[in-house]
């Protein structure tokens, strides 16, 4: 299958922090390519060197079979991006916004015109055509910059973080757009961190952190690196030592990995759930543990990214409630 | 291909929408030069009634052909330097990644930047020539020619300014440390030629004095150089700052 995006090697240091550290894949013809990782991973570092906006420290890069270092001009033909930030004329409204976009990116102006109020009717922003941006809300304004990136037609779409603090309504409309993309075969390096997205619409996904791919695959691939299902277990006593006895306990309990250890809480992977809860269950009896609850479901790419990282990627996301597909009650 | 054409009529067009909405700015920068020549302009006409340093014309005549120059500068300088809000607020990273090339927008950009200057001038000359009727309309070409010029240095060198100093703390002394001697010793307020030694230097080093020169050589024939010295040096110095710029802008990156 035809390589649109590789990277080799590709490095960027700032000073003395390596933002982008080595860093290898490629991304094929009509594949949604995911980068997950942290804030400060640097996913939007990795965009800046793919799109031209920032020269590499060392490593490589082709575009769409065009090198970023020495055809950058051939690459922004190519491309189309959807940056982090607003990046529209507030002062300006959406129509002339995408008509500024359009001739910079040398779309022939009657197509222009039409492609404007296709695009518009496509992201449901027609009836605010005439309006500045700045009055605009934060999903409108995203959704006219999908408008923006999506103009020219690029061979391969730029999304940086497309549904960054958007209301779930926003969110949903935008995962629909992208959906539709990836229909129609669009070539799209996305990155998020937030893994539901990457399980939602990405093909392949790498996990990123501290500027290095710690993990690439399928979504499926990668949950299943870890062992079937994972098991939370919540102790009745919000103590680090109770949990870290269960753990060791569990050590030699056959068929159980232990994932996580936090006051009150632990997490083990699992070939199978319905025989190792019983045997967790025994465990704490026989420690004089109380066990509050136990859940379980199926890896989410946040268990593999604690797993490998030994942290959450959100703080003020509870141990990824929202992916449970089963779940279970015991109480004592 | 994006055609160059395009590219820089869409930077031009858009730097003329911004310039057209901002009302505030457009209010703004015309009642600035009028509050110069009524408050400044008619005192010292008063006060140095007969003085014989303004050549026999009296203050007003004299000052006024300098407050168009002044607008236009103020006008091209501030919206070049404006190039640093386009990066501060995102909008540069959507040029800097577009295929068209980079001179051909910088050049619609600061071409954009001209027209509103321009445009400025000509309301602020319209509106002199209430307050100064005697002020000679057959030079008004020239005053154009005078204020394109201007207009291209100064935008130019905002432009250069911009892409030098990203901190902004940085860019706005620089600006102040810059566009107020500039504007002080332009030749606008007082004759330039009669200053000492140092200061001297210091205003034949000002690419503004020419313009305010030219202008005023047009509109009264009073000056203190030769009409096509003062051209020369003028042309010859904003097409310096523009190409400086282009060759700034060239080499822009997002870091
Ligand atoms: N221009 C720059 N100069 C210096 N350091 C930078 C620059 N850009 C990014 N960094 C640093 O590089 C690291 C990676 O940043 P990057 O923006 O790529 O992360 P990210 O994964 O996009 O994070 P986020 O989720 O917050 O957007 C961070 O530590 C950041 O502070
Ligand atoms: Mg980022």
């Amino acid at each position: 299958m035809e390589e649109v995006i590789v990277a080799e090697g590709l490095t960027k240091v700032f000073g003395s922090l390596k933002a982008v550290d080595e860093v290898s894949f490629t991304v094929r013809r009509g594949e949604i390519f995911g980068f997950l990782g942290p804030n400060g991973a640097g996913k939007t570092t990795t965009i800046n060197l793919l799109t031209t906006l920032m020269k590499p420290t060392s490593g490589r890069g082709l575009v769409a079979g065009y090198d970023i270092q020495r055809e950058p001009q051939k690459v922004r033909e190519k491309i189309g991006v959807l940056f982090q930030d607003i990046t529209l004329d507030r002062e300006l409204t959406g129509w002339e916004n995408l008509w500024v976009h359009g001739l910079i990116h040398g779309i022939p102006r009657r197509l222009l015109r039409e492609r404007i109020r296709e695009l518009l009717a496509f992201v449901e922003l027609e009836e605010w055509a005439s309006h500045q941006v700045k009055r605009f809300s934060g999903g409108m304004q995203r959704r006219l910059q999908i408008a923006a990136a999506l103009l020219h037609r690029p061979e391969v779409l730029f999304l940086d973080e497309p549904t960054l603090g958007l209301d779930p309504q926003s969110r949903n409309r935008i995962w629909d757009y992208i959906l539709e993309l990836r229909r129609e075969g669009v070539t799209i390096f996305l990155t998020t961190h937030y893994m539901d997205e990457a399980e939602r619409l990405c093909h392949r996904t790498a996990i990123i952190d501290h500027g290095r791919i710690i993990a690439l695959g399928t979504p499926e691939e990668l949950e299943k690196s870890l062992g079937s299902e994972m098991v939370y277990v919540k102790l009745a006593s919000n103590s680090l030592q109770d949990a870290a006895r269960m753990a060791e306990g569990l050590k030699n309990v056959e068929g159980c990995r232990v994932q996580m250890v936090k006051p009150g809480e632990i997490s083990v992977s699992t070939i199978k759930a319905s025989e190792a809860i019983p045997r967790i269950f025994e465990k704490a009896e026989g420690l004089a543990v109380k066990i509050r609850e136990v859940t379980y479901h199926k890896p989410t790419l946040e268990d593999v990214f604690l797993h490998l990282t030994g942290r959450k990627l959100r703080d003020e996301e509870v141990s990824g409630m929202e992916a449970i597909r089963i779940r279970h009650r015991w109480w004592r | 291909m994006v055609s160059p054409a395009s590219a820089a009529y869409v930077m031009w067009y858009r730097q003329v929408k911004r310039f057209v909405r901002a009302r505030s700015r457009l209010v703004g920068s015309i009642f600035q030069p009028i509050f110069w020549m009524v408050f400044l302009g008619l005192g010292f006409t008063s006060a140095l009634r007969g003085a014989p340093v303004f050549g026999g014309i009296d203050y007003l005549t004299f000052f006024a052909p300098g407050v168009v120059m002044m607008a236009v500068f103020f006008t091209a300088f501030f919206s070049g330097t404006s190039i640093i809000w386009d990066r501060e607020f995102g909008f540069l990273k959507e040029i800097l990644v577009a295929p068209a090339s980079r001179t051909a927008t910088i050049l619609g950009r600061i071409l954009g930047d001209v027209t509103i200057a321009m445009l400025q001038g000509v309301i602020i000359l319209a509106l002199a020539l209430l307050m100064v009727p005697s002020l000679n309309l057959t030079g008004f070409p020239l005053v154009l020619a005078a204020a394109f010029f201007t207009a291209l240095q100064f935008a130019a060198l905002g432009t250069i300014l911009a892409s030098k100093l990203k901190s902004f703390e940085g860019f706005q002394l620089v600006n102040m440390l810059l566009a107020m001697p500039i504007f002080f010793l332009s030749g606008a307020f007082y004759p330039v030629d009669a200053l000492p030694g140092p200061a001297a230097l210091a205003a034949y080093l000002n690419p503004l004095v020419y313009g305010v020169e030219l202008s005023r050589r047009a509109l009264t024939g009073m000056g203190f150089l030769p009409l096509p010295t003062s051209l020369t040096i003028l042309t010859a110095s904003s097409i310096r700052h523009f190409l400086v710029a282009v060759w700034s802008f060239e080499k822009t990156t997002a870091e």
